[in-house]
């Protein structure tokens, strides 16, 4: 047995310890696909409602919203996990993660794909009720290419929660200003309306997180909207931001814990 | 008296020699202070287990005792000194050392309320890096030995509080460990579960195991160690 067939058999005990913790709340899946019908319903009819600049149509804007509302779920999830880690703190079973071989940084990334493919999931319903209930249209030449994309956005965004697994490890407290963090992120990176409408700081703001290249191009190869960039810069801008982040967060990530470990606070909740 | 030695002279019993080698466990110097610049809880303590050792250490609540569990599991790290399995240590090699250690914490944490027995002891096994065509049987083998067959598929979160502690203690001992640190483990346990956990410790310790064993002082047990230590004033006492 290797070491890469023991670490994939403990990366798929957590996705399968989710997916059935998930499937005991046997209500969580209708309430979050009736709230996502209430959203999309909602910016339905804002889109019928307000003319937004540098739209030609009503359903160019809500085709441009739907992807937003499908991406926020995504990042969203990410932050949720040091909500998860938190309550795996209370629990004890962080601690039982420590005293693996698997250990604590592993033990989080891995906490972390079940609810990002989760999230995907969402995003993909999202999508799905916006074409079979409001008509949406995708740009479907495009769409296939959309995966390995939300993909890379993924990759981006993972970093993100890492590093508020790693304050919550240090602080005890889950998502310390990430309620601040998605809804900053949310506008500067165009979530409900183009970044062109945003002031000048708030448009560089945009320019410095890999939020708003997954969006935009996302956007385009969904729905056909246009680009400020081309594909090509967009795609490099996400692998730029995910190879800096990543190994960052995972440092941040390991060094709460032997810090925590260093004091003797890993075992405080 | 003559002076003069004879063969008889000679015949005392020398101490156990020591293993050349490395140790199952060695502590070394591990002192401990929750509040710097205070008394350390732990004060350079020294303990060695061999190969089928059984020591159980005993003392005051809040002497310290789980502190001393926690530094020699590789939980929490001392401020001096260090702990080792086979020369493997704590800090440096955590994943080389929690691979040859199994830890029982006190309690009743440590486990998803959500999940059922079976599915609990294989997620457990396969993040203890278990061997993955023998997770199952593993699985199989710590439910048959801890009497768990008719609570397999329960959740964890409709059993009662011994019946936690029983699946608590399998998955502890799942892994087959080389060390065995268990903290107060006969907490919520009935006299029947006391027994299948010391024929399980047995088993261990023929295999070449030892175990640390840590409760209270006064603590009533059916069950003989090698040697028994007092934890006072950070240090070991032995009783």
């Amino acid at each position: 047995m290797t070491a890469f067939g023991e670490n994939l058999s403990a990366f798929y005990a957590v996705v399968r310890r989710d997916f059935h913790v998930f499937l005991s709340y046997r209500t969580r899946l209708v309430s979050q696909i009736l709230t996502s019908i209430f959203s999309l319903t909602l910016f339905y009819y804002v889109s019928r409602l307000v003319r937004v600049e540098g739209f030609t149509t009503p359903d160019r804007y809500f085709g441009f919203v739907v992807v937003g509302i499908a991406l926020v779920g995504v990042l969203y999830s990410c932050f949720a996990v040091s909500e998860t880690i938190r309550q795996e703190l209370v629990a004890g079973t962080f601690e039982r993660l420590l005293l693996s071989p698997f250990g604590g940084v592993r033990g989080a990334v891995a906490t972390m794909i079940f609810p990002l493919a989760y999230a995907f999931l969402m995003a993909s319903v999202t999508l799905g009720l916006g074409v079979v209930i409001f008509g949406m249209e995708l740009h479907w030449s495009t769409v296939p290419l959309a995966l390995p994309a939300l993909f890379l956005a993924l990759l981006a965004f993972l970093p993100f929660g890492l590093f508020f697994c790693a304050l919550t490890v240090a602080t005890k407290q889950a998502n310390i200003g990430a309620s601040w963090v998605i809804a900053l992120l949310s506008i500067v990176g165009g979530l409900y309306f183009p970044i062109a409408l945003l002031p000048g700081w708030a448009q560089f703001a945009a320019e410095v997180q890999p939020f708003t290249p997954a969006t935009e191009l996302l956007r385009h190869l969904l729905v056909d909207a246009p680009m400020e960039t081309s594909i090509g810069l967009g795609l490099v801008k996400i692998v730029v931001f995910a190879e800096l982040l990543v190994p960052l967060a995972l440092y941040a990530l390991h060094r709460a814990i032997r810090l925590g470990q260093r004091r003797g606070t890993i075992i405080e909740y | 008296m003559s002076g003069v030695l004879t063969e008889a002279d000679f015949e005392f019993e020398l101490p156990a020699a020591r293993p050349a080698g490395p140790m199952p466990l060695s502590l070394r110097g591990v002192s401990k202070a929750w509040d710097k610049g205070r008394v350390p809880v732990l004060n350079r303590v020294d303990l060695d287990l061999d190969a089928g050792d059984k020591v159980r250490i005993a003392g005051r609540n809040g002497v310290g005792k789980t502190t001393l569990m926690r530094i020699a599991a590789g939980l929490i790290d001392a401020d001096r000194g260090e702990a080792a399995v086979w020369g493997t240590s704590a800090v440096a090699s955590p994943e080389r050392y929690q691979r040859l250690v199994s830890f029982l914490p006190a309690g009743d944490r440590g486990l998803y309320a959500r999940l059922s027995v079976r599915r609990q002891l294989d997620f457990w096994a396969r993040i203890a890096m278990v061997p993955r065509r023998e997770v199952r049987a593993r699985v199989e083998e710590a439910i048959e030995i801890f009497d768990l067959r008719e609570l397999a598929d329960r959740r964890v979160d409709r059993m009662s509080m011994g019946q936690r502690q029983r699946l608590r203690i399998a998955m502890t001992f799942m892994p087959h460990p080389d060390v065995l640190l268990l903290d107060e483990p006969l907490t919520s346990l009935d006299g029947e579960g006391a027994e299948i956990l010391f024929a399980a410790i047995e088993r261990v310790l023929d295999r070449g195991g030892a175990l640390l064993w840590c409760s209270p002082a006064g603590e009533r047990l059916d069950y003989e160690f090698d040697r028994t230590y007092m934890l006072d004033e950070g240090k070991l006492v032995r009783a």
